[in-house]
């Protein structure tokens, strides 16, 4: 009897975990198969020479280029107005908040952490009608808000890892400031946070894999099928996994199509890229506080 | 002497306005020249079976003037008739005449630059080449579910329908099937690209889209005997036709008139005629 | 405090609360933009009837249980694997065969969902279709099957973590009496955890609940209360992202923030249920 249950679970163990990798890896395969003969010079710039398409003088057509000069807009935008935002919540959760008022921010950015991305969209949406009809009829959804809501999307990755990082760092540590007779904000600027560092890009590159990959929030909020270089903040764009998701479904001809799988794979590049790093970052930071404790 | 001044004459008669006609200036020679020296940005969204025209049309014009962009994004044509009403792009596209309701409400100035049909597809390998009205409507109400009533292998019928916005849609529920009904239970797709992959790739599947977006990964079916091609849509027997629509809030702008200019002119046309559709000129 | 700390202090709280009020806004937003709705008396028609534009209903039950059935089948189609994963990755496997198999399971993580729907539809949705007979490809249980794959690593992290939660002194008594890897697994370890791992099935089902492109891509968006799991059918989340283009005033375009908030209400509640569980281990989240 022991004998077969000790038998079983280890044929479960070891069945679930080979299963779930069997699954991923025909994912990922398949896409590779599929798609690496189109991987080349034309998947990104289609026919225009690579030079005039990077100094912005010649548009590209049939080509990736302008979805993923859109994608790195996005991120960067959006990063950009999340990080300080993010960054000083979380110190704020972490230095000074107690009691009450840490319990109830923690359930907010609980709550905002949970929220699903389209939500997020339609909130993103309901600010540009809101503005469009209060403020300026010339309000429409852009590049702007596409990032302003991919910003509140990953805005609890970020309070989150800074949060942890930061309540992670040992109390021995947390004297030496004071000690010395610096400030808080002496000690928090000059000592902790630059001693989390690791912990907190971790929590930024993880933010930035998040916005290079949403599509749900962009869709709603001013991503189109063809719009060329993102020129102005305010006019539309385009953008990596949503050309993924219009080529799944309407690609027009074989080209397209392989184009599509393309771009899956180098989207699925960029986030594991990043998500690897953020990772690797994150053990680092961990093992060296197990070889302090 | 006589003969010959006749002939002087005839001549004269004929060769005058010749002489006239060829010294007037051509004007629109060449379309892409309007867009010399032009700036900004046009923004055009609406009909999804329009996209492929607006696409070349855009590359067209974006590669001779780099400074002009065009964006274009789909969703429909209700999409595009509302979009365009609210001022949110420059050019609305759409698949079916916009209403007199809507023409009021937004001041809609309307062209069309090709007519179009809409023709019921089924997978290459399917065997059923031919349905009638009665047999469309069963199929598409639900009553029909089984390709063995059609003479087809034992499988389910697969409906494929678009959604509310579409004019593709609302075109052939009111001509095809006669305002009948489109089973609740079918799998609903956002635009004839979208269709046209869903039916290539389901051997078991019918659906229905552009005439323009017909090619070789569809099969059309005739409907009540007529087969839906370019020249049944424009004599008329195929009855399921609509023209091609680029609806504007009021008069157009220089930018947005001269990419309307172009969509008229011969290279415009011509790119209407390569994308599938029945060019108006 | 000097007034530089005073400052400090006060504007850090300025940005958390900044931050907070983003959640709330996002309420009130979808409340303000729902309002009609809400208020004309039609509500409860609209949650509990179906969706029939033609003839004037707006309802958007159908989209609910499609939401919940795709949630629930995902999540009862993962848990089983998850759980003998997160096992073996914690206790089954040999020390580095552990941690490579976690950091594999990390980096799964970062798999966009837009790839596992693209993939979805070029090789999920045929083989359903032929394997099974089962209408067009397009339904519930493909989009079920690839949301358990998406799904599983943020379990599997879960599961992993409170099963490292239980103390070393239970693991060490059970192994001075001889237990086998399996008893101690199910004796010792999977009681002590049971807390964390429903507030990782809870976390599951809100990550199933909310994502879009799986099911806008994978389950077939048909308007119909879906029959069985081969149906295709339409979850809230597909629902706002077909419908956004619609009209701006017209009943339809006001469901979709009723659709909005019930998945806010969904995705808050699973939250304090996850609070409440943590909390009945005794553990802050």
């Amino acid at each position: 009897m022991m004998r077969h249950t000790f038998k079983l679970f280890h044929i479960w163990v070891w069945g679930s975990t080979l299963l779930l990798l069997a699954a991923t890896g025909t994912v990922i395969g398949f896409l590779l198969v599929r798609g690496w003969a189109g991987i080349g010079r034309e998947l990104v710039f289609g026919e225009t020479p690579v030079l005039a398409a990077l100094m912005l003088q010649r548009p590209v057509f049939d080509g990736l280029f302008p979805a993923m000069v859109g994608t790195f807009a996005l991120v960067l935008l959006s990063v950009g107005m999340a990080l300080p935002v993010g960054l000083a919540t979380g110190i704020y959760l972490a230095e000074y908040a107690t009691g009450r008022l840490y319990f109830l921010l923690s359930l907010f950015f609980d709550i905002l952490a949970g929220m699903p991305s389209i939500v997020v969209g339609l909130f993103g949406f309901s600010i540009t009608i809101f503005l469009h009809h209060r403020f300026s009829g010339n309000i429409y959804p852009c590049l702007f808000i596409s990032a302003l809501s991919l910003a509140v999307l990953v805005l609890p990755y970020l309070i989150r890892t800074t949060q942890a990082a930061l309540e992670a760092i040992s109390p021995d540590l947390r004297l030496i400031g004071p000690s010395l007779g610096a400030t808080r904000f002496q000690n928090i600027f000059h000592v902790l946070v630059p001693h989390s560092l690791k912990g907190l890009l971790s929590g930024i590159l993880l933010a930035i894999g998040r916005c290079a990959e949403d599509t749900a929030v962009i869709m709603l909020t001013g991503v189109v099928v063809s719009a060329g270089i993102p020129k102005s903040l305010w006019g539309n764009f385009e953008a990596l996994p949503f050309y993924i998701y219009y080529v799944s479904a309407q690609y027009a001809d074989a080209d397209e199509l392989t184009r599509g799988y393309g771009a899956a794979i180098i989207l699925l590049l960029l986030c594991a890229f990043l998500f690897g790093i953020a990772f690797w970052l994150q053990r680092r930071l961990s093992q060296r506080m197990f070889e302090r404790v | 002497m006589l003969h010959n001044s006749l002939k002087m004459f005839v001549i004269m008669f004929f060769s005058i306005p010749l002489l006239f006609f060829a010294s007037m200036p051509v004007t629109h020679a060449d379309p892409l020249a309007a867009f010399e020296g032009m700036k900004g940005e046009i923004k055009i969204s609406g009909g999804t079976a329009h996209i492929p025209v607006m696409k070349a049309a855009a590359k067209a014009i974006m590669s001779a003037n780099p400074e002009v962009r065009i964006s274009i994004a789909g969703g429909g044509s209700g999409v595009g008739i509302k979009q365009v009403g609210e001022g949110l792009v420059d050019i609305g596209n759409s698949g079916r005449q916009p209403t007199e309701g809507e023409v009021s409400k937004y001041g809609l100035k309307m062209f069309k630059w090709a007519i179009d049909g809409v023709a019921v597809v089924v997978h290459p390998q399917n065997g059923v080449k031919a349905l009638t009205e009665s047999q469309l409507k069963e199929i598409f109400s639900g009553k029909i579910s089984n390709w063995k009533l059609l003479g087809g292998p034992d499988k389910a019928i697969n409906l494929y329908t678009r959604d509310a916005a579409s004019g593709t849609r609302e075109v052939f529920w009111q001509k095809a099937l006669g305002k009948g009904e489109i089973l609740d239970k079918a799998n609903v797709v956002v635009s004839n690209g979208a269709m046209k992959a869903a039916i290539s790739n389901d051997p078991y599947g019918i659906g229905y889209v552009s005439v323009g977006h017909i090619d070789d990964s569809v099969s059309a079916v005739a409907l009540d005997g007529v087969a839906p091609t370019m020249e049944s849509v424009l004599s008329g027997d195929y009855p399921v036709a609509r023209g091609l629509f680029s609806n504007t809030k009021g008069d157009p702008g220089p930018l947005t008139q001269s990419f309307l200019d172009f969509l008229f002119s011969p290279a415009g046309q011509a790119i209407v005629r390569d994308s599938g559709f029945i060019p108006v000129k | 405090m000097t007034r530089s700390e005073f400052l400090t202090k006060y504007s850090f709280m300025a940005a958390a609360i900044m931050s907070a009020a983003v959640p709330l806004a996002i309420f009130i937003f979808m409340a303000l933009l729902g309002y009609p709705i809400l208020t004309s008396g039609r509500l409860l028609g609209t949650l509990l009837g179906a969706w029939d534009p033609i003839h004037q209903s707006y309802g958007i039950l159908p989209m609910i249980i499609g939401t919940f059935i795709l949630a629930i089948l995902a999540v009862a189609a993962a848990f089983p694997v998850c759980l003998g994963c997160a096992a073996l990755v914690s206790d089954a496997a040999p020390g580095p065969v552990g941690r490579f198999l976690h950091a594999v399971v990390r980096m799964m993580t970062g798999i966009p969902t837009v790839v596992y729907g693209f993939v979805g539809i070029f090789l999920l949705v045929p083989v359903i279709r032929e394997a099974f007979g089962g209408g067009s490809g397009f339904s519930l249980l493909t989009a079920a099957l690839m949301l358990a794959l998406l799904v599983s690593p943020t379990m599997i992290l879960l599961f992993c973590d409170s099963f490292g939660r239980v103390a070393h002194t239970y693991r060490q008594a059970a192994a001075a009496l001889g237990a086998t890897t399996a008893q101690l697994f199910f004796f010792v370890v999977l009681p002590q955890a049971r807390n964390g791992i429903l507030a990782g099935v809870l976390l599951g089902l809100g990550r199933a609940l909310g994502d879009t492109m799986i099911a806008l891509m994978l389950a077939g968006n048909a308007v119909a209360f879906p029959d069985h799991v081969f149906d295709s059918a339409r979850t809230l989340t597909a629902h706002i992202a077909l419908i956004i283009a619609a009209d701006f005033d017209s009943p339809e375009f006001r469901t979709l923030f009723l659709c909005g908030l019930t998945l806010y209400v969904l995705t808050t509640l699973l939250v304090l249920f996850v609070r409440l569980t943590m909390r009945l281990q005794g553990k802050r989240p």
